[in-house]
């Protein structure tokens, strides 16, 4: 548990301009806190995040592309992952998962007070506490982005850049315009929740929609699909074969 | 209370969402005969009730020295109730039909279903005459003497009294047609008010704005007020175009503080006639649908056009803006504020207005029609 004496560590994450000024001032008004940055999005505040290693972090919830709950999710995965505080000026329903989770939030105009009690409050979030709010957010249900360690920091993978998920034993792989990572998610989560784009080949792997080629054959008969751009091939299953050609057709 | 006048219009409501297929889907609002359902007891019970009253006035009125009151009474409401009843199992089986064709042909479809229940009771009455069952025709008093008179007659006041029921039906069901859309509309308005999203971020935003640049805080608090007071100004009454754009151009100037660089409007409005009298709130909604749903799910923002032209007698108003990136689902209340101008429009100009949204490209596009009225007086007001 933080508290002021420790002099926190502080990054503001908002997209708006004035409403990070305003809380810059209200922090030095407070004294006792350092601001070590300002991110204007949820991926700036995640690579930032890794980069300063804050102790707090005040998030907005709503920002354009990835939104704050997103992007705690993906600051879970660090080392030594920092508290967070989020801000918002309307959000009934992620106002009702944080009330249900006990997660510090403050309510846009923010008053000082409050910003000082959430800062001592601050804690860690918990990845159930995290998955639970992202599923308050009833307009992203899915994320823009699937998050990998990379030492201390996080790394952050777009989806519309990913070919395909694979999955062994223990770890799921992802397969992107960058390399390859390992991430914790399971495949079966990954295919809920990116079922629009991601479609299931065999009962290891994802892959992307819009680099499915085409469905072969090989010498011994069995399905393959070919991957657009890295031209790679992957084991189809005779069950899901028919299917895939279908959705290739359309 | 105003009634529309009776007249068939084709109403070119149209509708689409966000998540729709390119294109315009109908809101199918048209003009139609709306019946009362006489499958219904209480519709029965009723036509029982009219039928009867009508025959003791007939009776009363005829003063049948021959049959004498009793009797006339008898048998006039024995023909009524058969051709009352008739006519309702008709339009009973007849309602769904009828409600799917346009005002002209459903009224005429009507119409002559209930006279061939009319000419089918009066040949009834004709053949039982012509048969034995009832003894001679020539002692019987109670069947019509002159058999073609009785049937030119009882088509004759079929046609009148026919067309009198439609008459009312059709009128009464526009005027509750129009006491439903106006609740509604109310309700709508309500939900329209301004985001409670957009008052505490503008709020947040004067906060801010208070110490580092005071004169700019003292004009976004004016801006808010005058916003207000044009929401809360109930949509009652009309006000001038010139008036209606100078709210969305207040709503603009506070958003634009808080998304600086990422909100670019293009007004393009300057052949408008100004002083044309439209209902309130009808741009400041649809900006700030374009804003909420267009500009702030992009990182990096984008333009937002408002134009207008006026052809002919009609004014016509778009505002585009771009859709959010892939990924980026669209909000729920955009169809709310669509929904409550479309039929605010209605009311004010029945059936001469339209509304359109679609998405073209990857832009989506939302286009008012409606006539260009100057003189207030010919608004009705809500």
């Amino acid at each position: 548990m933080n508290t002021l004496a420790s002099t926190q560590r502080v990054l503001i994450v908002d997209d708006e301009t004035p409403a990070r000024e305003r809380l810059r001032r209200l922090l030095d008004e407070l004294g006792e806190v350092v601001i070590v940055g300002e991110a204007a999005s949820g991926e700036a505040a995640v690579r930032l995040a890794g980069e300063l290693k804050p102790d707090v972090l005040l998030l907005d919830v709503r920002m354009p592309g990835m939104s704050g709950l997103e992007a705690a999710r993906h600051l879970a995965l660090l080392p030594a992952a920092p508290a967070v505080v989020f801000t918002t000026a309307y959000d009934s329903y992620a106002i009702e998962a944080f009330e249900a989770q006990a997660i510090g939030y403050l309510l846009k105009p923010v008053r000082v007070e409050k910003l000082r009690a959430a800062l001592q409050r601050a804690a860690q979030l918990a990845g159930a506490q995290l998955t639970s709010i992202a599923r308050a957010d009833p307009e992203r249900p899915a994320r823009t982005h699937v998050s990998a360690r990379l030492g201390d920091t996080v790394r952050l993978i777009a989806i519309p850049g990913i070919y395909y998920f694979s999955a062994d034993q223990k770890y799921t792989t992802v397969r992107h315009g960058g390399g390859s990572e390992l991430i914790e998610d399971s495949l079966r989560a990954l295919e809920v929740e990116f079922a629009a784009q991601f479609v299931r080949v065999h009962r290891n792997a994802l892959v992307n929609i819009s680099f499915l080629a085409a469905v072969e054959r090989d010498a011994a008969g069995l399905h393959q699909v070919v991957l657009r751009e890295i031209g790679e091939r992957l084991a189809v299953s005779r069950r899901l074969a028919g299917e895939l050609r279908e959705r290739l057709r359309l | 209370m105003r009634l529309p006048a009776e007249r068939v219009v084709v109403c070119s409501n149209g509708s689409a969402d966000v998540n729709s297929a390119p294109g315009v889907r109908d809101a199918g609002r048209l003009r139609a005969l709306s019946l009362p359902d006489f499958c219904a007891a209480r519709a029965v019970l009723a036509v029982v009730l009219i039928v009867t009253l009508t025959a003791v006035v007939l009776s009363v009125a005829r003063q049948n020295a021959v049959l004498g009151f009793w009797l006339d009474l008898a048998r006039t409401a024995l023909f009524l109730l058969w051709t009352g009843l008739g006519c309702a199992a008709a339009l009973c089986l007849l309602r769904r039909p009828l409600a799917a064709l346009p005002l002209a042909a459903a009224i005429v479809s009507a119409l002559t279903a209930m006279l061939a229940v009319i000419a089918l009771v009066s040949a009834g009455v004709l053949w039982l005459g012509g048969s034995s069952l009832l003894g001679a025709r020539a002692t019987n008093l109670l069947l019509p003497e002159k058999p073609w008179h009785f049937f030119a007659a009882n088509l004759g006041i079929g046609v009148i009294v026919g067309a009198l029921a439609l008459r009312y039906f059709y009128v009464s069901g526009e005027w509750r047609r129009n006491v439903e859309l106006q609740a509604r509309s109310r309700i709508h308005a309500l939900q329209a008010r301004i985001r409670p999203h957009f008052l505490f971020n503008s709020m947040n935003t004067i906060a801010a704005l208070t110490r580092s640049n005071p004169e700019k805080a003292e004009e976004a608090v004016e801006d808010l007020a005058d916003l207000f007071r044009a929401n809360l100004n109930e949509q009652r009454s009309s006000i001038t175009l010139k008036e209606e754009l100078e709210v969305a151009r207040i709503y603009q100037r506070i958003e634009q503080l808080r998304l600086g660089e990422r909100l670019h409007v293009i007004w393009d409005v300057t052949d408008l006639p100004m002083r044309a009298q439209v209902p309130g709130l009808l741009m400041q909604p649809l900006l700030e649908n374009a804003i909420y749903h267009g500009i702030e799910p992009r990182p990096g923002g984008g333009i937002v056009t408002v134009s207008g032209a006026l052809d002919g007698d009609t004014i016509g108003l778009t505002v585009r803006n771009p859709l959010p990136e892939a990924g980026g689902a669209a909000h729920s209340g955009n169809r709310i504020a669509l929904d409550n101008i479309r039929e605010r429009m209605e009311l004010l100009y029945p059936g001469r207005s339209s509304v359109e949204a679609s998405r073209v490209g990857d832009e989506y596009i939302v286009r008012l029609r409606f006539p260009h009225i100057e003189d207030p007086t010919r608004i009705p007001s809500l």
